[in-house]
C-alpha cells in the first residue's frame, strides 16, 4: 500500500538491494556449504600434495583469473546498486521549489520533544507533538534543532533527517493516504530519548485547510 | 657519510628559516588579496618544515622509507581536512 | 619465583599475551552481562527492569568496553604471544614498553568502571555525539572520568602500534620477507598501521572534549563546531576502528582454514592486497556516518562509491577463503568450525553493510535497529565468533594441553543458533530506533524483541561452556604435543608451551622456501642464560635487588602505569567550580602523587640497565640502516602528526564554518609571535649544535648548546605564558569564544610538548655535565633533536594559522 512518495521510493530502491543481496548470498553460501560438504575429511579422502608442513613454506596457490572474475561480478552488481542510489539521493535532497500556502513546515527539536512552526500569514502558528499535514500535496520540512543533535524520522514513510543546532536540513514527502503516522526521534539525545516521539497527522485536504485557516492571524 | 661543513649549513639554514620568517610576517603588504596570501602564506610555512625536516631532522641522509613513513602521515591527516572542508561548502 | 612478582614485573611476550587475554575474556562477561540486562528489559514493551538512566549507561559502557577493552585487546593477546614466534624473534623490540601498554590498558579499564562511581558513567552512546556530551548538558563527573580512561586505553594502544610496528619491520627471522608471512601477521601488521594514524584522531576528539567540559572552550559545543565537528573527528577515527577490531580476528581465520583443510590459502597475496586496499580505503569512508546530517549531494555521493567500493577487497578474501577448501582435506574441528561460522556470518554482515552504504537507504535506515544488526554480524559474529576460534586454535600452545573437542563442538552449535536467533531479528526492526530504553505496546516491536532476547540468552549461555572448557582443560586436558594441528607456522615447532626464550635458535628461511630449525646461520641462545633457562632479556635496577636478573623484570612500567592512573584520576574527577559555565576544580592530591610517582619511575625506567638481545642478522626491510630505537621514535612521530593534524584540523573546520571571525592582529599580537618563532627556530639550531658538538666530541660545545636550548625553550614559555595571562584576563572568551578556544587549545597542546621537551634538556644537560654524549654515545641526542625539531615545526605552522590570518 502506497502511503508516501518517499515509502515507495524507499520500497523500490530497498527491494532492488534485498534482491540481489539473497541472489549474492544464495550463491555464496551454496559454494560455502557445497565446499565445506564435499571437502570434509572422510575415510575415502585424498592427502592433498601441497598440504603445508612444518620446516617448508606453503606453495603459491590461487589464480588471478579469480580475482578478475571475483572483482568483475562484484562491480557488475554494485553498479545499479549506486546508479540507483545516486537516483534516489538526487530525488531525496531536491525538494520542490514551490509548495502550497501551509506546506512548508518549520520543525525544532528540542529535548525532549518536536516543535512544528506554520507560516500563517503575519504571525507563525506553533504546535508541538502534533504535525498536521494535508494529503495529496509536496510537503516541505526544514528541520533544525534548539539544543542538541537530534533526529527527527516518520516511521512508515522510511525518511528521517538529522536536527542538528545552527543547521537547517530539508526533507520532503508526498503523502498519499490520510492517517496517522508516529514521528520519532533516532538519535540518542539525553535520557528523555526515548519519549520524544510525535505524531503525522495525514488529514484531507479539505480538513486540513479549514484547520489551517483557523489557525491564520490577521 | 662524512658530512664536511656541516656547522655551516645548519647555520645557512637557519638563516633561510629567519629570512623566510621576515617574509611572512611582512607577506600581507605584498599580496592584497586574501586567498592568494593565505596560500602563499602556508606554502611559505610548508617550505619551512621541509627544511627543518631535510637537514635538522637529517631525512635528507636517511634512508627514503623513513621519508615515505613520514609522508603517510601528512596525506591521512590532509585527508581530514580536505574532505570535511568538501562536506562544509562544496555541492550544497 | 613468586607469581605475584612475576606478573606483575614480566616483560616477557608470552606473559603479556596471556594477560591481555585473560583480562579481556574477564571484560567480556561483564560487557555480557550488561548486554543480557539490556536484552531482559527489551523483550517486552513498556517493561522497568531498568530505568532509562541506568540503561543509558549500561548501552554506552556496553560498546565502550566491547570495542577498547574486549575485541582489540584479545586479539593482541594472540598477537602478543604468537607474532614473535611466527616472524621468528625472540620477544617484541621494546620489552618493557610492552608491559607499559598492558598496565595502562587495565587501569584505563578499572578507570572506565569506576566512573560508574561518580554520579553516571558516560550515558551517550559509545558515540558520545556532541552537543549532548557537553557539560550544560551531561553535567556528571563520571563522564569525564570515562573521558580520562578513553585517554589512558589510547596512550596504551599508541605504545603497542610502534612496538608492533618496530618489531614486525626489524626483527624477522633471516629470509622471511615481508611477502612471506603468513595471513595472520599481514592482518595484524595492516591493523597495527590503522591503530598507528586512526587513534590519534580519537585522541585529539576526546583531549577536546575534555577540555572543553573541564575549561569551558567551545569547540563542540559551538554552532560553527559542535555536531559536526565531533561528527568529522570521531568517524575519521571510528571508521577504521571498526575494520581495526575485525582484521586480526581474519588474519586468525585465514591461518586456521588453510591448516585444518590441509592446503595452502587460495591467492594468499590476493588475500593479502586486498586486505592493505581495504585498510587504506577506510581512511575515506567516514562520511557514511554523516549521511543524513546534510553534507550536501557531492558528499554523499562521494562516500557512498567509497563505501561500497570497500566491499570488493573483502569478497576477494571471502572468495578466497572458500576456495581453499577445493580439493581439500578439511578436519572440522572447533578451531575450523568456528573460523568457517565467522566467515557465514561475516558474508551477510558485510551484504548488509552495502545496504547501509548507499546513502538513499540510509534516510530511512539511520539510527535504527539494521544498523546494530549489521555491526553485530560483523563484530560478533566475525570477529568474536573468528577470535574464539583463535582461542580453540592456540589452546593448546599456549597451556601445552588440549581442550574437550565435544564440549567445544556444543559450544560451536548453540553460539551460532543463538547469534541467529538474538540478530537476525534486528534487520526486521528496521523501524524501531536505537539506544531507546523501552517501546510503546501499540508498535508491532515486542515479538521480534522477545526473539531476540531469547537468542540472547543461548548465545550468552553458550559462553560459560568456553570458560569452563578451558578453565578445566587447562587442569587436567590432555597433553597436546607441539603441533596438535600438523601447521605450518613456526609458532608449531616449538615446545607447547614455548620455555622463555622461545627459540634455542632461531629459524632462517632459504630461498627454496625450506626452514631451518638449527642448521644455517642461527644465533645462540638468549644473553647470558644457559638453553633452557630464564629469558633473553636482562634486568638489573642498581645495587642489592632481588629480582632475578635474567629474567626481564621491571617494576617500572606497573609503576608508569599506576603514576598515569591516578594523575588522570585526579584531573577528572574534581569537584565543579561554578555552576556556569561548568568547570572542575582538579583533586590535587591526586595529581600531585600521580606526578611525583610518575617523575620516579620515569627516573628508574631510565636508570634501569635493560639489556634487549638484538639478533644481527634478521630481515629488516625496508629499514635495514635504521636502528630500531630511531625506528621507534619516527613512528611516534607519525602518529603525532595526526593528532596535531587534527587539533588544527579541528580550528580549520570551524573557522571556515564562521564567517565572522577576527581579522589578523586584532586578537594576538602579532610580534609576540614572531618573538617566539625566532626563539624556538633558535633553539632548533641550538638542539642541532649540540647533536654536531658530541659526534665531534666537544664535551663544553655540547653543554653550551644544550643550555641555549634550555633556555630559549623557557623563553618560549615564558613568552606564551606572558599572553596567555594577558588573554585570560580580558574578554576574550566572552567576546571571541571560539577563536579563543582554538587558540588556547592548539598552542596549549604545543606548549606541553615543548614543556615536555625542556623536561628531557634538563636530562640531557645532567648527563652531559657528567660527560655523557661525546664518546660515540650521541644517539639520545639524536633523538631528543627528532623530538624537538619536530615540535618546531609544529609552530612554525601554528605560528601563520593564529597570529598572520
Amino acid at each position: 500500500m502506497a502511503v508516501s512518495s518517499t515509502q515507495v521510493q524507499f520500497d523500490s530502491l530497498f527491494g532492488l538491494f534485498t534482491y540481489l543481496a539473497v541472489a549474492v548470498g544464495i550463491v555464496v553460501f551454496s559454494l560455502l556449504i557445497y565446499f565445506i560438504v564435499k571437502y570434509r575429511e572422510k575415510p575415502s579422502s585424498q592427502q592433498p600434495d601441497d598440504t603445508p608442513i612444518l620446516g617448508k613454506m606453503p606453495i603459491s596457490r590461487g589464480h588471478a583469473r579469480s580475482v578478475v572474475l571475483t572483482l568483475s561480478l562484484s562491480t557488475l552488481i554494485i553498479v545499479p546498486l549506486i546508479v540507483g542510489s545516486f537516483g534516489a539521493i538526487d530525488n531525496i535532497l531536491t525538494p520542490p521549489q514551490h509548495v502550497c500556502q501551509g506546506c512548508a513546515i518549520e520543525v525544532t527539536a528540542h529535548q525532549f520533544y518536536f516543535q512544528f512552526t506554520y507560516d500563517n500569514g503575519t504571525k507563525p502558528y506553533q504546535t508541538r507533538d502534533i504535525l498536521r499535514v494535508p494529503v495529496g500535496e509536496n510537503i516541505r520540512l526544514n528541520v533544525t534543532s534548539a539544543d542538541v543533535f537530534h533526529d527527527f524520522g516518520i516511521i512508515g514513510y522510511n525518511i528521517k533527517t538529522d536536527a542538528i543546532p545552527g543547521r537547517t536540513n530539508t526533507i520532503w514527502f508526498y503523502p498519499q493516504t490520510t492517517g496517522n503516522f508516529t514521528i520519532q526521534c533516532f538519535e540518542f539525545c539525553g535520557v528523555g530519548h526515548y519519549t520524544m516521539k510525535g505524531t503525522l497527522m495525514v488529514m484531507s485536504q479539505a480538513a486540513y485547510f479549514s484547520w489551517y485557516n483557523s489557525t491564520v492571524v490577521h | 657519510m662524512r658530512r664536511v661543513n656541516t656547522n655551516y649549513l645548519y647555520l645557512l639554514i637557519f638563516a633561510a628559516l629567519i629570512g623566510e620568517t621576515d617574509i611572512e610576517v611582512n607577506l600581507s603588504s605584498i599580496i592584497p588579496a586574501y586567498n592568494e596570501y593565505v596560500t602563499v602564506l602556508l606554502g611559505i610555512a610548508g617550505t619551512k618544515a621541509i627544511l627543518i625536516a631535510m637537514f635538522y631532522q637529517h631525512l635528507r641522509y636517511e634512508p627514503k622509507s623513513l621519508s615515505t613513513w613520514v609522508i603517510i602521515g601528512l596525506v591521512i591527516a590532509s585527508l581530514l581536512m580536505g574532505l570535511s572542508f568538501v562536506q562544509l561548502h562544496v555541492g550544497h | 619465583m613468586a607469581s605475584a612478582k612475576r606478573w606483575l614485573y614480566t616483560t616477557n611476550h608470552k606473559d603479556i599475551g596471556i594477560l591481555y587475554i585473560i583480562t579481556s575474556l574477564f571484560l567480556f562477561a561483564a560487557a555480557g552481562v550488561l548486554a543480557i540486562t539490556m536484552r531482559t528489559q527489551l523483550s517486552v514493551p513498556s517493561n522497568t527492569i531498568l530505568t532509562a538512566n541506568v540503561y543509558n549507561q549500561f548501552v554506552t559502557v556496553h560498546g565502550l568496553l566491547m570495542i577498547f577493552w574486549v575485541l582489540s585487546p584479545l586479539a593482541f593477546g594472540f598477537a602478543n604471544f604468537i607474532i614473535p614466534l611466527q616472524i621468528g624473534c625472540r620477544d617484541l623490540a621494546f620489552p618493557r614498553l610492552n608491559s607499559m601498554s598492558y598496565w595502562f590498558f587495565l587501569f584505563s579499564g578499572v578507570m572506565m568502571i569506576l566512573s560508574f562511581f561518580f554520579g553516571a558513567a558516560p550515558d551517550l552512546g559509545w558515540t558520545l555525539y556532541s552537543p549532548q556530551s557537553a557539560a550544560q548538558f551531561s553535567p556528571t563527573i563520571g563522564f569525564n572520568v570515562g573521558a580520562g580512561a578513553l585517554i589512558l586505553m589510547v596512550v596504551s594502544i599508541t605504545m603497542s602500534s610502534i612496538n608492533f610496528l618496530v618489531t614486525m619491520f626489524k626483527m624477522r627471522a633471516p629470509g622471511l620477507k615481508l611477502r612471506y608471512m603468513s595471513a595472520f601477521p599481514w592482518a595484524i601488521l595492516v591493523t597495527i598501521f590503522m591503530m598507528l594514524y586512526a587513534f590519534p584522531s580519537f585522541l585529539a576528539a576526546v583531549v577536546l572534549l575534555y577540555v572543553d567540559r573541564a575549561f569551558g572552550t567551545v569547540y563542540f559545543s559551538s554552532i560553527q563546531g559542535g555536531a559536526l565537528l565531533w561528527d568529522n573527528v570521531f568517524w575519521f577515527f571510528g571508521h577504521p576502528e571498526v575494520y581495526i577490531v575485525l582484521f586480526p580476528a581474519i588474519g586468525i581465520i585465514a591461518d586456521i582454514v588453510p591448516t585444518f583443510a590441509r592446503r595452502p590459502l587460495y591467492g594468499s597475496k590476493y588475500v593479502i592486497g586486498a586486505l592493505v586496499a581495504a585498510a587504506m580505503i577506510s581512511f575515506v569512508v567516514w562520511g557514511h556516518h554523516m549521511f543524513v546530517t546534510g553534507i550536501g549531494l557531492v558528499s554523499t555521493k562521494l562516500y557512498t562509491v567509497t563505501t561500497i567500493a570497500v566491499s570488493l577487497p573483502f569478497d576477494i578474501i571471502v572468495i578466497s577463503l572458500i576456495e581453499t577448501l577445493g580439493f581439500a582435506k578439511l578436519r572440522l574441528k572447533a578451531p575450523a568450525l568456528f573460523a568457517l561460522g565467522a566467515v557465514a556470518n561475516f558474508i551477510v554482515g558485510g551484504i548488509t553493510g552495502v545496504f547501509l552504504a548507499s546513502v538513499a537507504l540510509d534516510y530511512a535506515l539511520r539510527g535504527t535497529y539494521f544498523v546494530v544488526a549489521h555491526f553485530h554480524y560483523i563484530m560478533v559474529g566475525a570477529s568474536i565468533i573468528g577470535l574464539i576460534g583463535g582461542l580453540y586454535y592456540w589452546f593448546p600452545k599456549i597451556t601445552g594441553r588440549m581442550y574437550d573437542e565435544k564440549i567445544a563442538k556444543v559450544h560451536f552449535v548453540l553460539s551460532m543458533i543463538g547469534f541467529q536467533v538474538l540478530y537476525f531479528p534486528m534487520f526486521l526492526l528496521l523501524d524501531m530506533p536505537r539506544r531507546i530504553v523501552t517501546y510503546s505496546p501499540q508498535t508491532d516491536w515486542g515479538l521480534l524483541n522477545l526473539t531476540a532476547t531469547l537468542g540472547g540468552f543461548i548465545f550468552g549461555g553458550a559462553q560459560l561452556l568456553l570458560f569452563y572448557n578451558l578453565y578445566r582443560s587447562s587442569r587436567v586436558g590432555p597433553p597436546s604435543g607441539p603441533n596438535p594441528w600438523e601447521a605450518w607456522t613456526l609458532e608449531w615447532a616449538l615446545p607447547s608451551p614455548p620455555p622463555p626464550h622461545d627459540f634455542d635458535v632461531i629459524p632462517t628461511f632459504s630461498t627454496d622456501g625450506t626452514i631451518h630449525f638449527g642448521a644455517g646461520p642461527g644465533l645462540p641462545n638468549g644473553s647470558n642464560t644457559p638453553s633452557g633457562i630464564g629469558y633473553p632479556n636482562g634486568s638489573s635496577v642498581g645495587h642489592g635487588s632481588t629480582l632475578r636478573h635474567s629474567e626481564g623484570f621491571s617494576p617500572w612500567p606497573i609503576l608508569m602505569a599506576f603514576a598515569a592512573f591516578i594523575f588522570f584520576l585526579g584531573l577528572t574527577i574534581g569537584k565543579p567550580a561554578n555552576p556556569q559555565p561548568v568547570s572542575y576544580q582538579p583533586f590535587w592530591p591526586l595529581i600531585a602523587d600521580g606526578i611525583i610517582l610518575g617523575v620516579i619511575s620515569l627516573f628508574g625506567y631510565s636508570r634501569e640497565k635493560f639489556t634487549v638481545h638484538e639478533d644481527a642478522h634478521v630481515e629488516s626491510w625496508p629499514f635495514k640502516q635504521v636502528p630500531n630505537m630511531k625506528l621507534g621514535i619516527w613512528t611516534f612521530l607519525g602518529a603525532e602528526v595526526i593528532f596535531f593534524g587534527v587539533l588544527i584540523g579541528s580550528y580549520f573546520f570551524v573557522r571556515t564554518n564562521d564567517a565572522a571571525w577576527p581579522p589578523a592582529g586584532t586578537l594576538f599580537d602579532i610580534r609576540n609571535g614572531f618573538a617566539m618563532t625566532l626563539v624556538l627556530l633558535t633553539s632548533s639550531l641550538t638542539a642541532i649544535m649540540a647533536l654536531a658538538s658530541a659526534r665531534a666530541g666537544n664535551r663544553s660545545g655540547v653543554i653550551a648548546s644544550l643550555g641555549g636550548t634550555l633556555v630559549l625553550g623557557a623563553a618560549f614559555l615564558y613568552i606564551k605564558a606572558g599572553e596567555w595571562f594577558s588573554l585570560g584576563s580580558s574578554n576574550v572568551f566572552q567576546n571571541y569564544s571560539l577563536p579563543a578556544t582554538s587558540y588556547f587549545i592548539t598552542t596549549g597542546t604545543h606548549g606541553v610538548h615543548v614543556f615536555a621537551g625542556m623536561c628531557m634538556t634538563v636530562y640531557l644537560l645532567a648527563n652531559a655535565i657528567k660527560g655523557k654524549y661525546i664518546n660515540g654515545d650521541h644517539t639520545t641526542l639524536e633523538h631528543f633533536g627528532l623530538y624537538w625539531h619536530f615540535v618546531d615545526i609544529v609552530w612554525v605552522f601554528l605560528f601563520p594559522l593564529f597570529y598572520l590570518i
